[in-house]
């Protein structure tokens, strides 16, 4: 059933923050924001949503452009808080149906991932877990932690999140 | 396309740490009542480079309260959208932030405006030059709604503004 945003009822409204809260949570976490900020990147997405003002017709595409937009928000306050000048626009608004990763957002999908990670070698293994467990640690304390040159920490996520999708897509 | 984000992401879902704060739940809800229907969206617009055309600076010294000035240049932005261009500039203090306005062109008779974050409501009634201000606003998202008799509303993108 095809939702006019004006004609949105509060019961629908609720069922898309049930649905998809959790998932943009996740994904302004994944940015390494605190809670602050990763609150703020969740709100942006529903606030951006009241003010697009497009005919939603299928919840599941909402959800992916929810995702999206969060995504895209937790980028631009990430942005902000190191120290890139702001230019004071708000990014582009995305697309309405979102982009098609975020649909992939799923609980199932995340277990297959985790199943990935334990195939990894060390140290991605140990670098995935704590990356996940602790969203706010820097790289200095992933490096105490690792036992690892701080230098190294970056270039080493990097390879091992390769190393994971290359995983994945072997496994489609 | 660089979809790390999205890996973690799904790796933490999966993992089931982390759940979302209760507040974040309750202000997602919250932003149903925000929904304006029928007004128009103002985008941001480029500020003009020459500063000296900026034209709100006696609006702000007239609200500006203690304990903000000297932090650093208050924020400038501008939003336009169905023939109205809204001005805002805002104060970052320790605790709060103030906020001086202007519309143009100047509104008819009987125009207000809805200073909105998503907690707090303040209208005023600009002066006849368009001119509004307010002061003790949280920081976080806002909006400016010019309400226009006659017209459809006025919206302004919210706008985050943290320290």
């Amino acid at each position: 059933m095809p939702y006019d945003l004006d004609l949105l009822d509060e019961t629908a409204w609720r069922d898309l923050v049930d649905r998809f809260g959790y998932r943009m949570w996740a994904v302004a976490r994944a940015f390494g924001l605190n809670s602050t900020d990763a609150a703020d990147a969740v709100q942006a997405a529903w606030l951006r949503l009241v003010e697009s003002a497009h005919t939603i017709r299928d919840p599941e595409r909402v959800g992916a452009w929810l995702v999206t937009t969060t995504r895209h928000e937790a980028a631009r306050i990430l942005r902000g808080r190191a120290g890139d000048a702001p230019t004071g626009l708000p990014d582009e608004i995305p697309a309405p149906d979102g982009d098609p990763v975020a649909v992939m957002l799923t609980e199932e999908h995340g277990r297959r991932l985790w199943a990935a990670v334990d195939t990894l070698p060390m140290p991605c293994r140990s670098l995935l877990r704590l990356i996940v467990a602790a969203p706010e640690a820097g790289y200095a304390q992933l490096a105490r932690r690792l036992d690892m040159p701080i230098g190294s920490i970056g270039p080493t996520r990097i390879r091992c999140l390769k190393r994971l999708r290359s995983l994945m897509e072997d496994e489609r | 396309m660089n979809d790390e984000e999205y890996l973690l992401a799904a790796l933490r879902i999966a993992s089931g740490a982390d759940p979302v704060p209760a507040r974040v739940s309750v202000e997602a809800r919250a932003v149903y009542g925000l929904r304006l229907p029928g007004a128009v969206t103002a985008g941001p617009v480029e500020l003009p480079t020459d500063g000296g055309a900026w034209p709100l600076s006696g609006v702000r010294s007239a609200i500006r309260s203690d304990g903000c000035s000297a932090e650093g240049e208050p924020r400038l932005l501008r939003f336009a959208a169905d023939g109205l261009t809204i001005d805002v500039e805002i104060t970052v203090c320790d605790s709060h932030l103030d906020l001086a306005g202007q519309m143009h062109p100047a509104p008819a008779k009987g125009a207000r405006v809805e200073i909105r974050t998503p907690h707090v409501s303040k209208i005023r009634f600009p002066s006849e030059t368009g001119e509004f201000a307010t002061t003790g606003l949280p920081h976080g998202w806002l909006s400016v709604v010019c309400h226009r008799p006659g017209d459809p509303p006025v919206a302004t993108r919210w706008h985050r503004i943290r320290r």
